[in-house]
């Protein structure tokens, strides 16, 4: 592997303004599982072992997604499998012992607007910050010892609000409760963006917002483009203004198709769309041409096809969507979701060689 | 008087109020049941699905007019009980085992019990051995599973071998999430598989029509 000649902040910055790198900026997700699999057959280290030999360019500095209990975990029941759990967020889940995987949403505390305006408004407002100065300056210390681009990291509304009321909640009320919708979306919004400014007076100076929330599945986004344009896209924007006034750049995270909403990303102010779900149908092949000069590409590599094993398919994958991003100089590698335990240490690594031979500008 | 076609018109834009006056009024003037069922909700549901799979009507859109469709299944299904008319078709579904995600499965168990089928949801996390003692329990045509995670789609090969494997000979399997493609349920021996929730209605429609 030969010595980069950049370190990841300028790469990362440099990618944003389209100009010249030495190669893609690189990050990766993994399921506990994967990283457990990968230690039984030879991988010395963890999660952080493996974002060392990819090259990782990017450090986060937090996560915020304000809670209206924040600590609370109440244990309701548990089986040998799962354990069911009252959360911070006042819904009852069953979670796996021990394991990764989506939890089961049994019930949503908030389940009315009427709970939202007397409890869990009020609770949310009322609530600590959600961050963790001492936190956030460990972590950019380390980013800016190992060159890193740094970024804080929050969840946005839309991700908020179904966490809160639950997903038929949530869409429902998109349609017969628009009014709460924007509500939700709006506190969420107003606590984050509070939060960060705590962590920028605290002395951070990042050079990105990362932003999470799945808003759409394998078909389409949950709601139509004009219901996003509406009840969700002003709170986007209105955290890329807040990114952009303080010298920031944006990235998005969201799975799912979301090609009918690209536009309205950029026009909210995401420069950077991350993982791009393959298997939701997402191919920067078709629309990195289109989109690339405003929206930079970041994942994309197909999750299942990894998971195959097979060096020869995966390397296709690699080639012909390294080749597409890089033609705009805003490509990054990522998968198109998190690296499965289907996935071999030595596929992994093979996959590592791959990015450094097909992202090398 | 309204007209069956109203019921429809008022199902698939989702407006339950209205659902419901209609659905009353058609009671009280003689109209069946079944046909209220079968001739005014079940079209209207239709309609849904088909704008669902043009992406012109979005989830939020399909879940008001489930509800609506609902409200007005809480008035008929006591008289289509005390007749003995049910259903003609029976499908079971549950998520996976391993796997606790239910937005996709509760998706389409709604939309199946909006084309008229009964729908017996087993909830998550659901093994291959209790899929098969409810399909035999109540006679299913149609066993649906659905998972989330890449992690979890072997549990899927598991549970169609061994419903195979029993000779059910009038139960179809379908598969269907977020993971899945015609390819993995061609490879598993999946009868069908549906990529949205509008397809997922004309693919059991196709299959348990086919084994009837």
């Amino acid at each position: 592997m030969k010595s980069p000649s950049m370190t990841g902040c300028e790469r990362v910055s440099r990618m944003f303004a389209r100009r010249e790198q030495d190669r893609v900026p690189r990050c990766d997700s993994f399921w506990p599982e994967t990283i457990t699999r990968w230690q039984r057959e030879g991988l010395t280290g963890d999660y952080d072992e493996v974002m060392r030999r990819l090259g990782a360019d990017f450090q986060s500095l937090c996560w915020c997604w304000p809670a209206p209990f924040p600590g609370r975990r109440e244990v309701l029941s548990q089986d040998a499998e799962t354990e069911t759990v009252r959360d911070a967020w006042g819904g009852v889940a069953r979670f796996w012992k021990g394991r990764s995987g989506t939890p089961e949403h049994i019930s949503f505390g908030c389940d009315s607007r009427a709970a939202w305006e007397t409890t869990y408004r009020p609770a949310l407002l009322a609530a600590p910050l959600a961050a963790n100065l001492p936190d956030a300056r460990r972590c950019a210390a380390e980013g800016r010892a190992l060159g890193r681009w740094t970024h804080l990291t929050g969840v946005e509304g839309f991700e908020a609000l179904r966490r809160l009321i639950g997903d038929e909640a949530c869409l429902v009320a998109m349609i017969e409760d628009p009014e709460w919708v924007r509500d939700i979306v709006d506190v969420h919004t107003d606590i984050v963006l509070r939060t960060f400014e705590a962590l920028m007076a605290g002395g951070l100076e990042p050079e990105g917002l990362w932003i999470y929330g799945d808003m759409a599945y394998n078909h389409a986004t949950m709601c139509s483009p004009a219901m996003y344009r509406d009840l969700v896209w002003p709170a986007h924007k209105r955290m890329a203004e807040w990114a952009h006034s303080r010298g920031q750049r944006v990235i998005y995270h969201t799975d799912g198709h979301v090609r009918q909403v690209l536009d309205l990303y950029i026009a909210a102010g995401f420069e950077c769309l991350q993982p791009i779900e393959a298997k939701a149908g997402m191919d920067i092949r078709e629309f990195a041409p289109a989109y690339g000069a405003r929206l930079a590409m970041f994942g994309n590599i197909d999750v299942m096809k990894m998971a195959t094993n097979d060096l020869g398919l995966i390397e296709e994958e690699m080639r012909t969507k390294f080749a597409a991003g890089m033609a705009t100089r805003g490509y990054a590698y990522h998968s198109d979701h998190s690296v499965p335990p289907q996935v071999s240490w030595d596929t992994y690594r093979a996959i590592i060689g791959f990015v450094e031979r097909y992202g090398t500008y | 008087m309204p007209q069956l076609t109203d019921l429809t018109a008022a199902v698939a834009a989702g407006k339950r109020i209205d659902t419901v006056r209609i659905t009353q009024e058609l009671l009280a003037a003689g109209i069946s049941p079944q046909d209220i069922v079968e001739r005014g909700l079940v079209p209207g549901m239709a309609i849904v699905g088909e704008q669902f799979k043009r992406n012109e009507i979005f989830v939020p859109e399909m879940l008001v007019a489930a509800r609506a469709m609902k409200e007005a299944l809480k008035l008929l299904e006591p008289l289509l009980a005390s007749a003995g008319i049910k259903p003609k078709y029976t499908a079971i579904i549950g998520t996976v085992q391993g796997d606790l995600h239910d937005i996709g499965k509760n998706l389409i168990s709604m939309m199946w019990r909006g084309a008229n089928f009964a729908v017996v949801d087993l909830g998550t996390n659901v093994s291959p051995e209790r899929y098969l003692a409810a399909a035999k329990e109540h006679k299913a045509n149609l066993v649906g599973l659905s998972a989330l995670l890449t992690t979890t789609m072997p549990a899927m090969k598991d549970t169609v071998r061994i419903i195979k494997a029993a000779g059910l000979t009038g139960t179809k399997i379908m598969i269907g999430g977020a993971p899945i493609t015609q390819a993995f349920a061609d490879e598993i021996g999946a009868d069908g598989y549906a990529a949205d929730a509008g397809t997922a209605v004309d693919i059991a429609k196709k299959l348990v029509e086919q084994a009837a």
